[in-house]
């Protein structure tokens, strides 16, 4: 690190008005642990919800590839919309109220598209001789989806989960401000209140728990493809 | 209902914060790119410096853009140039990430024959990687073109402006066609964005490459 | 016309040279094919010639002048070179491809499609229908043609071709391969052939330079030689204990010394002239018959086992003793 951003570094970490760590001590179970939790609940649940969904409508697209074109479409729409306006037009809906519920609603409709296509993709990715192969030998259409194609299929599945679980917990952050909670309440309260220490502990927290996610399931995608190469967006 | 959202459509302030909401996502794709782009050049060769350069486009990526923009607020200030400053490093990491993978995959072997036939360092990089890579290279654009255009929208949280300030004028004076007319103009933005750079993207594969995709070679 | 002299290869940080010592020459208007097991540095001295890679000692020559008396990028665009898994440039049609280096020198546009047209011609690809289309659209076999073809296209005097072949089924592979000496008789370039395919190297090799392990010459002879007179344990094993049949492939029956054949020769098989000995030899013995009739200059003449034979006498089938340049 260059000396100025040493110096930068070291002003922000020192000075009250920006992060006033007497006010970390006191709230830290009173604010900041329970928007920790929440913000794991939204994301988890999330991720959850949306593999329930995902996980068979990849393998029904897999199967019959007429269906994939309009659910990458659909799905595609849906991704595009950036999350703030996604947020605005669910709460417009009459009868959804503001809360976790809209914020879990939108994230799992933004993790869709990665996760299917991922499923559709690792699928793709099964040797057509493995296949034949689990065939000859007596195999059921069942037993070799569950035995054969998806443990192939899951480095590339769990890429596809990496990289939605990521996503979630980022936009989860924009979630509080229709009352969803999570460490994202803490940067809208921290503006609101124009008081950095709250925003950056925010900040900082979302942005630490985005990364260790990332990477354990960096390590996870890792051992389950020992080969692994980079992956492209 | 309806028409009192096009009634928002026709006010005034609306065009200009149509025009912040642009002018923010295209300045900040450009810096990003302009400083993407030179550094995957030059990191083309070496293994070393690729993989360091996709560990921070990975890192980088997984940073949530609202906190970003938060964290511009306190060491920038609010307004328009901290919102650009938090957009740019936020535009980054899917155009690193691509051009240095998709420079990187050429064929070793199609680089070989070109320097085997004399080709220098300079022509196989203006004529062979480069254009091999393009189809890549955009596709990060157009992946970090879309995002932007998303996260622009959290500007309005610092002052920059653009269409988040109606989604928050409508949320807070709860005026719902405030709302969505702004939730409904940033996502035909945004739309329009992803289609956009779609076609750009096609535009520049390179028909033997469009054909090679097509026969899965 | 190229000559390596005491040529060695060690790359940084490793102890053993992938290069020791290599010295032989290529003729102008042959084929040196080199040869030997995989680690023997065969790719490695090719790839030293158009500088590649750079040599750790010694020298090449071309011509009599050091290969390093110009830059490595115009040493290259003097020299054609074909590898193995051809590296077309899949974004570029054929026609570009071909016409690659001539654009690089700055023929102009007129005189470079005319000879991207001789070359696909010269190939056996038709110009009107290959030119335009993209690497993709081509077999494997169709892209190595190309390769060919734009490893000529400057006209180079030397070839570098690194197993040009290889990446083909073995039909495809011998037409290719009987094809690209039919056109080698008409151009006569000076070519370095590698391969790790024996039966290639006799086929294609007017002179063949086995390489053993740590990139040491372990014979530098003709095919014939090689085959009869092999230099070492190593040699002989290399080139397979069917040496002898080996020998025979070398020869067509046309060009044998036979004794007329007087009458009663109806109940005899007939056998062209242009088969190879090694081929006659497995048909007599599929016909369960000792003698055959072959028809030259409109006489017949006897094919016989003792004929045969007599071709393979002087073949030591015991321990080798010299002859060619051998290590």
């Amino acid at each position: 690190m260059s000396n100025s951003a040493l110096l930068l570094l070291q002003d922000v970490l020192e000075k009250p008005e920006l992060i006033d760590w007497e006010w970390i001590r006191e709230n830290f179970w009173e604010d900041i642990v329970p928007a920790f939790q929440g913000h794991i609940f939204l994301s988890f649940v999330s991720v959850a919800i949306a593999l329930v969904i995902a996980l068979p409508v990849g393998v029904i697209s897999a199967r019959y590839r007429k269906v994939y074109p309009p659910v990458t479409f659909v799905t595609g729409i849906l991704y595009s919309i950036p999350s703030l306006a996604l947020f605005a037009i669910l709460i417009s809906i009459p009868g959804v109220a503001i809360g976790p519920s809209p914020v879990i609603i939108a994230l799992v409709a933004y993790s869709l598209l990665i996760l299917i296509r991922n499923t559709v993709a690792g699928l793709d990715s099964v040797p057509p001789e493995t296949i034949d192969a689990a065939r000859g030998m007596g195999l059921t259409n069942r037993q070799i989806l569950f035995r054969v194609e998806l443990p192939l299929a899951l480095p590339i599945i769990v890429a596809g989960i990496r990289i939605a679980t990521v996503t979630i917990i980022g936009i989860a952050t924009i979630g509080a401000y229709i009352s969803g909670g999570g460490l994202g309440a803490l940067i809208f309260d921290g503006i609101n209140r124009q008081f950095p220490t709250m925003i950056i502990a925010g900040a900082v927290l979302a942005t630490a728990l985005a990364i260790t996610a990332d990477l354990l399931l960096l390590g996870l995608e890792r051992y389950l493809r020992p080969w692994a190469r980079v992956r492209r967006t | 209902m309806l028409s009192n959202i096009l009634e928002v459509f026709a006010r005034p302030d609306f065009p200009e914060k149509l025009r912040e909401h642009v002018v923010l996502s295209l300045v900040a794709l450009l810096v990003a790119v302009a400083i993407a782009m030179p550094v995957a050049l030059m990191i083309r060769n070496t293994r070393l410096g690729a993989a360091i350069a996709i560990n921070i486009g990975n890192v980088g990526r997984a940073v949530p853009s609202l906190a970003i923009l938060a964290l511009a607020l306190p060491l920038l200030g609010i307004g328009f140039a901290s919102a650009l400053v938090a957009l740019t490093a936020l535009a980054i990491p899917p155009i690193l990430i691509n051009a240095s993978t998709g420079l990187r995959e050429v064929n070793k072997d199609v680089i070989d024959a070109a320097r085997g036939m004399g080709l220098s360092g300079g022509q196989i990089l203006a004529r062979i990687q480069l254009p091999i890579a393009a189809p890549v290279i955009f596709a990060g654009i157009r992946t970090s073109a879309v995002q932007t255009v998303a996260s622009a929208t959290l500007a309005t949280f610092i002052g920059g402006g653009g269409l988040g300030d109606l989604i928050v004028e409508g949320y807070s004076e709860r005026g719902p066609e405030i709302l969505l007319a702004g939730a409904i103009a940033v996502a035909i933005l945004a739309i329009i964005t992803e289609v956009g750079f779609g076609a750009l993207e096609r535009a520049f594969t390179p028909k033997g490459l469009k054909i090679a995709q097509k026969r899965g070679r | 016309m190229i000559e390596f002299r005491h040529v060695s290869k060690t790359y940084p940080g490793s102890d053993n040279p992938v290069v020791n010592d290599l010295s032989f020459e290529v003729l102008k208007g042959e084929i040196c094919v080199l040869v030997g097991p995989s680690g023997c540095g065969k790719t490695t001295s090719m790839r030293m010639v158009n500088r590649l890679i750079e040599i750790t000692e010694g020298e090449i020559l071309i011509d009599g002048e050091p290969n390093t008396a110009m830059s490595g990028t115009q040493l290259r665009r003097k020299i054609g070179y074909a590898i193995q898994q051809i590296g077309l440039f899949p974004h570029r049609t054929i026609a570009d491809n071909i016409g690659t280096v001539p654009n690089l020198l700055g023929w102009d546009k007129g005189r470079i499609k005319e000879r991207v047209n001789e070359l696909l011609e010269l190939v056996g690809l038709s110009p009107d229908e290959y030119r335009d289309r993209y690497p993709a659209e081509l077999s494997g076999g169709q892209q190595q043609r190309v390769g060919v073809a734009r490893a000529l296209a400057a006209d180079p005097p030397i070839m570098l071709m690194d197993e040009p072949f290889g990446a083909v089924d073995p039909i495809t592979r011998e037409r290719l391969q009987d094809e690209f000496l039919r056109i080698q008789e008409d151009i006569k370039k000076t070519i370095v052939f590698v391969t790790h395919d024996i039966d290639e190297a006799i086929k294609i090799g007017d002179k063949i330079s086995i390489l053993k392990q740590g990139g040491v010459l372990a014979q530098y002879d003709t095919p014939e030689n090689i085959l009869s007179r092999p230099a070492s344990e190593f040699v002989s094993s290399f080139v397979g204990a069917d040496r002898v049949l080996k020998r025979l492939s070398l020869t067509r029956v046309g060009e044998m010394d036979l004794e007329p054949a007087n009458g009663g020769t109806d109940r005899l098989p007939r056998i062209s002239e242009g088969v190879t000995v090694k081929d006659a030899l497995s048909e007599l013995m599929g016909w369960g018959q000792s003698s055959a009739v072959v028809e030259k200059d409109g006489e017949n003449r006897l094919l016989t086992f003792e004929a045969i034979e007599a071709l393979t006498s002087g073949t030591s089938s015991e321990a080798p003793n010299g002859g060619g340049t051998s290590a």
